[in-house]
C-alpha cells in the first residue's frame, strides 16, 4: 500500500498572488452566493435565451423562489427534487434550494416518468420543482400521490417576479454548516446501476474551488454550459466555478447551435468531454477555420480518456486543454493538470487537502471534496468506504513527482488462463499514443479453442486525409504492430482489427466495453469481478 | 442540388464524422442512420452542423432524433434547400 498526501502548493506557481488570494474556502453554497451577489452584483451571471441577467437579477429570482419553498411547507434539511433542462430557471432553483439549506436531488431530464416516480419515492423527495416542458412525466407521481408538492419553476419564478413583484414575498439566503446537505447527484453507472451521491455543502464548495487551480485566467471569464446541469462536470465544475469566478455563464440549450453560441458569447473557458473536442476540431478542419472562437483560451476536458493528441492540437491553435480526473463521488476534479501541461498522458496532481492510498493498485482517497455516502443504499456504502476512504474502483499509478496515471478499471481486469492480470485501459492508452488512433479497446476472447487478446482500433480519418495515405489498414497494423513489440510478452495483442467504424458508447461518450466486446467461442478470459 | 449530389455531400459528411477512411459503399439511402450507418450522439451533432454549414439547411424547427434513416435526412434538405 502507498499513502500518498497532495501537496497544498503545487498549483500555486500558476496563477499569480492576486489571483491566488482571491481563492478562498467557503463553507457552503450559501455563504459563496452571498459574497458573489455582494461582489458583482451588477455583472453578468447568466445569459439564456436572449437574455441576460446580472448577479443580483438571479438573487432576486431566487428571493422570490425561497419563499414559494417555505410556502410550500418545505424545511431546512428537506431533499427537493430538480427535474429540468439547462436554463436560467435551473440555475434559479438550485440557488434558492441550496441556500435555504435544503438539499436539492438533480434528476437528469432524460428520465422516464416511471424512473421520476421511483426516484421521488427512493430519495425521499418532499416536493419535486420541474421545467414545464417536463410536465408529462410527472403523470404517475399526480396518479399516486394528489397531494405530493410539484413546482413548476418556468411558471413560478416568472409568474411571481413578471406579474407582482412588489407583493410577493421574499425569502433570504440562511446560514448553512459544510457538513449540511447540499445536492444528490446521479454516478454514470459505467460499470453498474446509476447510484445517487450525497455531496454536502462543504464537498460541493471543495469541489467548486478546485475548478481554480492551474492555470492563470481565472476570474471574470466567459463561461459557455455545454454539459447537462445535473452532471458534476455541468454543475460544479462549470456553474458553481463560473459564479464562484465572477465569471459570466452562456447556456447553450441545444449542442447544435455551440459555434452560433460560441460566435455570440466569445467564451474565454470551456469545460467539455474528449468526444466534444474532438468534434470541434474536426470540424474547424473541415471548415479551415477555428469554429472556437478566437477568444478561447482554456478547455477544461474530463469524463473520458484525453488523448495526448488532443492536447497538441488544441496548442497548435492557442488554446490549453487541461486533462482532469474526477468523479461525482469526488465532487469534481480528484487532480488536474496545471498550465503548461507536460505530461499529457497522466492526470495531473492532487488538489489541495487531498490524500490517496494505493492499494493493490486502486485509488482510494480522502478529503474536504469527496462525498457523504450513496443514498438509500447501504449495501454500496459498505462496499465504497474503508478506513475513512472512497475506494474509487480506478487503477492508478503515481510519478516520484506526484503526478496521478489512470491505468484502468478494478472491473475491467483481465484474468487470462495463465492467472495474468491485464489491464485493458493501460494497453490501450499505450496504443493511443499513436496519432493516427483516434480510440482503441482491448479484449480477451477465445477463438477456435484459443485465448485470444485483441485489438480494436478506430483509425483517426483527419490523419490519413491530411497525409495523402491510402492503405489505411496496413499503415494502423504496422504503427500498432511496432507498439506491440514493446510491450511484456505477456501484454502483447494477438490480433488488430482496424474499424471502419465507430465503437458504441455510452452517453458520456467513453467506449461501452460491454456491448463492444464479442461474445467468446469457449471457455474466455473474464473480467474480474 | 439533385439528390444524387445531396446524397454525395452527405456521405462525404458522414464520413468524417465517422473517420471513415473507406469509401463507405455499404452506405445507402435506405440506412439506418443508428444502427446500420453506426452514428452516434456526437456523430448526428457533427452531421447536423455540417449540413448547416455546407447546405445552408437549418435544423432549428426539427430534433434531428426524428430522422430514421439516411433517405430522412435527403428528403429533408431537399424540401428546405434554398
Amino acid at each position: 500500500m502507498t499513502e500518498i498526501k497532495a501537496n497544498d502548493s503545487v498549483f500555486d506557481k500558476y496563477a499569480d498572488a492576486e489571483t491566488l488570494k482571491r481563492i478562498v474556502s467557503y463553507e457552503s453554497v450559501s455563504e459563496m452566493w452571498d459574497k458573489c451577489v455582494e461582489m458583482y452584483a451588477d455583472s453578468s451571471a447568466v445569459a439564456d435565451n436572449g437574455s441576460d441577467y446580472s448577479y443580483m437579477d438571479i438573487e432576486n429570482e431566487a428571493s422570490f423562489f425561497r419563499a414559494v419553498l417555505l410556502s410550500a411547507g418545505l424545511k431546512r434539511g428537506d431533499y427537493v427534487g430538480l427535474y429540468a433542462p439547462n436554463s436560467k430557471d435551473f440555475v434559479v432553483s438550485f440557488i434558492a434550494i441550496t441556500t435555504l439549506g435544503m438539499c436539492a436531488v438533480l434528476l437528469p431530464p432524460q428520465l422516464l416518468k416511471e424512473s421520476v416516480f421511483g426516484c421521488a419515492m427512493k430519495f425521499g423527495l418532499k416536493a419535486l420543482v420541474y421545467a414545464k416542458a417536463l410536465e408529462g412525466n410527472l403523470a404517475l407521481i399526480k396518479e399516486k400521490k394528489p397531494s405530493f408538492p410539484l413546482l413548476c419553476a418556468d411558471e413560478t419564478v416568472s409568474g411571481i417576479v413578471g406579474a407582482s413583484e412588489t407583493s410577493a414575498r421574499k425569502a433570504g439566503v440562511v446560514k448553512v454548516s459544510r457538513d449540511e446537505p447540499c445536492a444528490v447527484l446521479f454516478t454514470g453507472g459505467t460499470t453498474g446501476p446509476s447510484k445517487g451521491a450525497l455531496l454536502s455543502n462543504g464537498a460541493v464548495m471543495c469541489g467548486t474551488k478546485n475548478g481554480c487551480y492551474g492555470y492563470k485566467n481565472v476570474f471574470n471569464q466567459r463561461y459557455l454550459l455545454i454539459l447537462p446541469l445535473t452532471h458534476v462536470f455541468g454543475l460544479i465544475r462549470t456553474l458553481l466555478t463560473s459564479l464562484y469566478t465572477g465569471s459570466s455563464l452562456y447556456i447553450c440549450r441545444n449542442n447544435k447551435d455551440m459555434f452560433k453560441d460560441i460566435a455570440i458569447h466569445k467564451p474565454t473557458l470551456l469545460v467539455m468531454v474528449p468526444a466534444l473536442a474532438e468534434m470541434a476540431l474536426n470540424l474547424s478542419k473541415q471548415f479551415g477555420r477555428n469554429m472556437l472562437g478566437d477568444d478561447l483560451r482554456t478547455v477544461i476536458a474530463g469524463a473520458a480518456v484525453v488523448s495526448p493528441y488532443l492536447v497538441s492540437e488544441y496548442k497548435n491553435l492557442g488554446i490549453d486543454l487541461f486533462p482532469g480526473y474526477g468523479l461525482t463521488e469526488s465532487a469534481n476534479l480528484v487532480s488536474g493538470n496545471p498550465e503548461m501541461c507536460r505530461e499529457p498522458v497522466s492526470v495531473g496532481f492532487l488538489y489541495p487537502g487531498m490524500s490517496a492510498r494505493v492499494v493493490d493498485g486502486e485509488l482510494w482517497i480522502k478529503g474536504p471534496n469527496v462525498f457523504t455516502r450513496y443514498v438509500a443504499d447501504e449495501e454500496e456504502n459498505k462496499r465504497a468506504f474503508e478506513d475513512g476512504y472512497f475506494k474509487t474502483g480506478d487503477l492508478v499509478r503515481f510519478s516520484d513527482e506526484g503526478l496521478l496515471y489512470i491505468v484502468g478499471r478494478k472491473k475491467e481486469l483481465i484474468v487470462l488462463s495463465s492467472g495474468e492480470k491485464i489491464s485493458p485501459a493501460q494497453l490501450e492508452t499505450e496504443f493511443n499514443k499513436a496519432d493516427c488512433i483516434q480510440d482503441s479497446l482491448v479484449y480477451s476472447v477465445f477463438k477456435n479453442g484459443h485465448e485470444t487478446l485483441t485489438l480494436e482500433v478506430l483509425p483517426r480519418a483527419a490523419y490519413f486525409k491530411e497525409r495523402g495515405i491510402a492503405d489505411v489498414k496496413a499503415f494502423v497494423s504496422e504503427e500498432l504492430g511496432n507498439i506491440n513489440g514493446t510491450l511484456p510478452s505477456t501484454h502483447r495483442v494477438n490480433e488488430i482489427i482496424v474499424r471502419s467504424s465507430d465503437f458504441i458508447r455510452t452517453p458520456s461518450m467513453k467506449i461501452d466495453r460491454a456491448k463492444n466486446t464479442p461474445a467468446s467461442q469457449g471457455a474466455s478470459g473474464k473480467a474480474e469481478k | 442540388m439533385t439528390r444524387q449530389e445531396i446524397f454525395d455531400t452527405l456521405k462525404d459528411i458522414i464520413g468524417s464524422a465517422l473517420e471513415r477512411t473507406d469509401n463507405m459503399k455499404d452506405v445507402s439511402e435506405r440506412s439506418d442512420l443508428r444502427t446500420d450507418v453506426g452514428l452516434n450522439s456526437v456523430g448526428l451533432l457533427y452531421i447536423v452542423i455540417s449540413i448547416e454549414e455546407r447546405l445552408h439547411v437549418s435544423f432549428d424547427d426539427v430534433s434531428f432524433n426524428d430522422f430514421q434513416t439516411v433517405s430522412d435526412v435527403i428528403d429533408y434538405i431537399e424540401r428546405h434547400q434554398g
